[in-house]
């Protein structure tokens, strides 16, 4: 377990001393969400309505920005041929890799929610709502664009890659917490069950995609 | 018997008979289809002569879930077996399946706008339609991308297995946001009853798709294990060529 720990602490430490750490991803969001009004227009009505699906879509857009990180680096080191020897699992290390570097880079966005909430016009109660159901997401999106990433590792271009990949299987997530925050502001009460339904597909993912990351980094090995 | 047919030469021997069966039985059944659905079948009470619609979307749309089925499940035995052969047929099904998914997207889109009076809406089957083409075209782009055929082969597979468990989750993620919008005002038309004067058309429009999906598969594989016999005498020759060449320097 104190292995595990180190994993995860070193994946946390590189995140910030190589890559700037969660700079990247609260910049991107941020001009995200700065943008989309000026595309859609400044009606208060429609930024307001529109915000909660407008916050999640660019959350996730940034989870996917930042994913060629994840597994790219360690591929082309050889970091990965050592985890594949250890005896550790390769699952387990891959779980704890990817959460490490994932929640030391993505901690922010559930904070820059609630400051979009305000610039959206969305009531303090469905951007709460929002930001407790990205919480609750980042797990399964990062996850699962370690996924994608390990899959695509040290490819050219790979962001795009990923993206293309990891877009299909973030739809879930997206619709629970996304829906979290569109529910809470209609004032309908499946806004609970939508942040239910984000943490039970984020435990979901936990369980069962570092298997899959395993055996996509197996099979980039060769 | 899977393992009977991994023998490249059998295979072929196998396809070499196949592909002329298959090619005769589409052309026979497109041609008895088409004209069952134009003439054949009766305009319905509803929706007048766009009903014909159907008997090209309804096949399109069952034959792309059917080659993703196909895709995942040769992509498991190669995951499991490693039968070159199933790798062969995954890389091969992809694009033909992307292309089913493409013509039930278009032709479902034409048969909306008469009906629904919209190219597009975002009811729950058509939005996993949409992103079960996504799909298809990441597994594409990702075996594009890999250079080396074993590692391509091998990620390909583990993204196809996960792609079943994630569409899976995806239809009920995406009947319950649908169920979030207010009811569709358009009108359904949702037969859980079809007449038989409509299903006999259906059925051989369904068959002869199908017909015609696996010619398509046994086609490209064999096409397939052409192109790489004709590339490995290539290199043997361009070996041959370099061989003699160093001998003759080494001589002078």
């Amino acid at each position: 377990m104190s292995r595990l720990g180190a994993v995860f602490a070193r994946e946390a430490r590189l995140a910030w001393s190589g890559g700037g750490g969660p700079a990247g991803p609260a910049a991107f969001f941020l001009a995200a969400i700065t943008l989309a009004p000026l595309a859609i227009g400044p009606s208060p009505e429609l930024l307001a309505a529109a915000g909660p699906g407008l916050m999640g879509f660019a959350a996730l857009l940034s989870v996917l920005q930042s994913a060629e990180r994840l597994y790219g680096d360690d591929f082309s080191d050889g970091t990965l041929d050592l985890y594949a020897l250890s005896p550790m699992g390769l699952s387990l290390l891959c779980l704890a890799k990817t959460l490490g570097q994932g929640i030391a880079t993505l901690w922010p966005l559930p904070v820059i929610v609630l400051l979009g909430g305000l610039m959206y016009g969305v009531p303090l109660q469905p951007s709460l709502m929002l930001a407790a159901a990205l919480a609750a997401a980042i797990p399964a999106l990062v996850l699962l664009a370690g996924f994608a990433g390990a899959l695509a590792a040290g490819v050219r271009r790979s962001g795009l890659l990923i993206a293309l990949i990891a877009a299909p299987m973030m739809v879930p997530v997206l619709i629970f917490a996304a829906g979290a925050g569109r529910a809470g502001f209609e004032g309908d009460e499946r806004a609970l069950a939508n942040l239910v339904l984000t943490a039970s597909v984020s435990l979901g993912t936990i369980a069962l995609v570092p298997f899959g990351i395993a055996a996509a980094v197996r099979s980039r090995l060769g | 018997m899977l393992s009977y047919f991994s023998n490249p030469q059998r295979f072929d021997g196998l396809a070499r008979r196949v592909i002329p069966v298959l090619g005769v039985l589409t052309v026979l059944l497109l041609g008895i289809g088409i004209y069952l659905s134009f003439f054949g079948s009766p305009p319905d009470y509803q929706q007048g002569d766009t009903v014909r619609i159907m008997y090209v979307h309804v096949p399109a749309a069952y034959m792309a879930m059917a080659l993703y089925a196909a895709l995942a499940g040769a992509s498991f035995v190669f995951f499991v077996w490693r039968h070159a052969l199933a790798d062969a047929a995954a890389e091969v099904i992809a694009p033909i399946g992307a292309v089913f998914t493409v013509l039930a997207l278009f032709t479902g889109s034409l048969w909306g706008k008469p009906m629904w009076g919209t190219w597009w809406e975002w009811d729950a089957r058509m939005t996993s339609v949409l992103v079960l083409l996504l799909v298809y075209l990441g597994y594409m782009a990702l075996r594009a991308a890999l250079e080396d055929a074993q590692q391509a082969a091998r990620a390909g597979a583990v993204l196809a297995m996960a792609g079943v468990v994630n569409l899976v989750i995806v239809k009920f993620s995406v009947d319950w946001w649908s169920s979030l919008h207010q009811p569709a005002s358009v009108i359904r038309f949702d037969g859980p009853t079809i007449h038989s004067s409509q299903l006999w058309p259906l059925a051989i429009m369904a068959l002869a798709y199908t017909m015609l999906a696996a010619w398509l598969v046994f086609y490209r594989l064999r096409s397939r294990a052409v192109i790489q016999r004709a590339r490995q005498i290539e290199r043997r020759k361009l070996q041959a060529a370099r061989a003699a060449q160093s001998t003759q320097g080494s001589g002078a």
